[in-house]
């Protein structure tokens, strides 16, 4: 939804006038950086609420408002004196940011950003409740501030990596180019060393990490940020998923979904390891089945529920 | 007075509507608010969307009936006791933190920017803040309900939608968001229980009551569990797990070391753990493939035998 340039001016200006006149005045430059605007812009807005008043427009209920040497000057009708309340959109979008930085492990929980939110959560009605709550993924904070470490100052880390995809543990020096948390799980994107590639790791993997004095250049260009980037050669499949099992072609990076007549949908999926696709198939059971792709991979639920069931002395008879 | 720029309309709208001490009718506007077309359909037009306009930005417009006329007529007023944010009193560096956070989360489809603005606008951190030089920190979704969800957690107003097809009439405590979905928990007046959902499974729009229905009991609550496998209305069943010896860090690192309860000579490990969802749990185990077994109870041990029997079997493939 995009609103119109008018309405974004005036959401602006029911902000910015409020601002300048609790304080009187306020210089051109430090209004344009709070509200991200320019000189000219801000000339503009001014310009506009000069002819803001009431009925009758008589010059005593218009807005008071002059610019002198830079100086932005403000007097208000008694209207416009205070901001508008918050929508609830807005509300949320800044307790969920503000909470997501505070649950960064190592982030002061008396800071000011704790402090600043305690403030909005009670202009917004919450009395001072944590009504809301982010984690934004299972993390060692030991291997969290290594892999910041290792990103700020450009040294090469070291990490013991359980590979779940392939399942195979592996010890490998890593270059890491940017952590995030998406999706609820912590991630490092990286030059594998291991690899000779980009590689992504979920941090809750690595078991161990260890900041290393080798320092690295980071490329000028970032990798595209991206949880899953199957590249050109993976294998594809065609999965044809139940109705209870449609969620799939939302949650999982599919690259192509065709309904069939009786509402089933058939979902494109690239198949980067072999581990992956199986416990995909297991966990879906009876509601989803590979219908295109080659022998192998077809076989990969069967075979895979077979090895399993080994464990467990067997299929079940009958 | 020839052209009237929109913006000043808009906020002539807004002044008069706020200053008035009795609703204003259309025609009563048209006349005191310059820059409205001469032509009746064309002003009733621009006065849509100009109501259009000032809701979006989540002002208090109020229509309701004017005293004493007849026949009824209705007439427009904006509610100042819901118009004005209460000043936070804000210092620089909290504004600053919450600018900071705004550029390093991502949140989906949710923009705190003109909220920003009502607070005092954007501060700089400096360069000492903890700013992630490589984008975002962190990426979360959004989703269509959560915005009123909060309001409804932070005004203490009950909520009802639908929910696996149930109407459900919660009084929410808090929403949470945790691996990769936001969650809502509120007291479930007809279960007479505490129970969590998963926001994208709420069917359709939210509806909220009227402010102050409840008080938020404290300390009651045990908040959003840790794992998918205890988000479940199911009754609670203890797992027993046998994990094998490469898996043990990793499974500890997800059900925690309280839940070991055997540390066998060769490495593998047995793992007591409570599920309320064994869908969740299941899911869960088969992450393992052939490096874990339920060992108990024996009716979820055998569930797990005829999955997996089910798959094993399942036809050939169709293709």
């Amino acid at each position: 939804m995009t609103r119109s340039g008018a309405s974004e001016r005036v959401a602006r200006l029911l902000s910015l006038v409020p601002w300048v006149a609790a304080r009187g005045s306020a210089s051109v430059e430090e209004i344009c950086r709070r509200f991200a605007i320019d000189a000219d812009q801000l000339l503009r807005d001014l310009d506009t609420v000069s002819m803001v008043g009431l009925y009758p427009y008589t010059p005593d209920v218009l807005i008071e408002l002059y610019v002198e040497d830079g100086q932005v000057h403000i007097t208000l009708p008694q209207a416009f004196d205070r901001p508008l309340q918050l929508t609830p959109e807005q509300a949320v979008a800044l307790v969920a940011a503000g909470s997501s930085l505070l649950a960064v492990p190592g982030a002061d929980p008396h800071g000011p950003l704790a402090r600043g939110l305690a403030k909005l959560s009670g202009a917004v009605g919450g009395a001072g409740q944590a009504n809301l709550e982010v984690r934004l993924g299972e993390v060692n904070p030991d291997v969290l501030g290594v892999l910041q470490a290792g990103l700020r100052q450009h040294r090469q880390v070291d990490i013991d990596y359980y590979a779940y995809g392939r399942d195979t543990h592996t010890r490998r020096v890593i270059d890491p180019y940017r952590v995030t948390s998406d999706e609820g799980q912590w991630y490092a994107s990286a030059w594998c060393h291991l690899a000779g590639d980009e590689r992504l790791f979920r941090l809750d993997r690595i078991s161990s990490a260890e900041l290393l004095d080798t320092t690295f250049s980071p490329p000028a260009d970032l990798p595209a940020e991206s949880v899953f980037s199957p590249s050109a050669d993976d294998p594809r499949v065609v999965i044809e998923l139940d109705p209870d099992a449609r969620w799939v072609a939302e949650q999982y990076p599919v690259e192509a979904v065709e309904e069939t007549s009786d509402g089933r949908l058939r979902a494109t999926l690239a198949v980067s390891a072999h581990p992956w696709l199986e416990r995909l198939l297991l966990r879906l059971g009876p509601s989803a089945r590979v219908v295109v792709g080659s022998r192998d991979l077809r076989q990969a639920g069967h075979q895979a529920a077979r090895r399993i069931l080994a464990r467990y002395g067997g299929p079940e008879s009958g | 007075m020839a052209t009237v720029d929109k913006a000043e309309r808009l906020l002539n709208l807004i002044s008069t509507l706020l200053s008035t001490t009795r609703p204003l009718t259309a025609e009563e506007l048209r006349s005191r608010v310059p820059g409205y077309p001469e032509a009746k359909l064309s002003f009733r037009r621009a006065f849509e969307r100009d109501k259009d306009d000032l809701r979006e930005m989540g002002i208090p417009l109020v229509l309701e009936p004017l005293e004493g006329v007849d026949p009824p007529v209705e007439g427009y007023r904006i509610d100042r006791s819901r118009y004005y944010l209460t000043d936070p009193g804000f210092e620089p560096d909290e504004l600053a933190a919450l600018h900071l956070a705004l550029s390093a989360v991502r949140l989906d489809g949710l923009d705190g920017t003109d909220g920003l603005w009502k607070l005092g606008g954007m501060v700089d951190a400096g360069p000492t803040g903890p700013g992630d030089p490589a984008g975002a920190l962190a990426s979360l979704p959004a989703d269509p309900n959560l915005a009123a969800l909060y309001q409804a957690c932070a005004e203490r107003r009950q909520v009802s939608f639908a929910y696996n097809a149930q109407e459900r009439l919660i009084d929410p405590h808090r929403v949470g968001y945790q691996r990769g979905h936001w969650y809502l928990t509120g007291y479930d007046r007809q279960r007479a229980d505490e129970r969590n959902f998963r926001l994208d499974r709420i069917a359709g729009a939210v509806a909220l009551g009227p402010p102050g229905a409840f008080e938020h009991a404290a300390g009651t609550g045990s908040g959003l569990p840790d794992d998918p496998w205890r988000l479940g209305e199911g009754p609670q069943i203890t797992a027993r797990l046998l994990v094998d010896a490469d898996q043990v860090a990793w499974a500890t690192s997800q059900l925690g070391d309280a839940t070991v309860v055997e540390r066998r000579p060769d490495g593998s490990a047995v793992f007591e753990v409570a599920v309320t969802n064994w869908p969740a749990f299941r899911t869960f185990v088969i992450g393992f493939l052939d490096h874990a077994e339920i060992l108990a109870p024996a009716e979820q041990r055998h569930e797990m035998i005829s999955w997996l029997t089910a798959v094993a079997a399942d036809g050939g493939p169709a293709a």
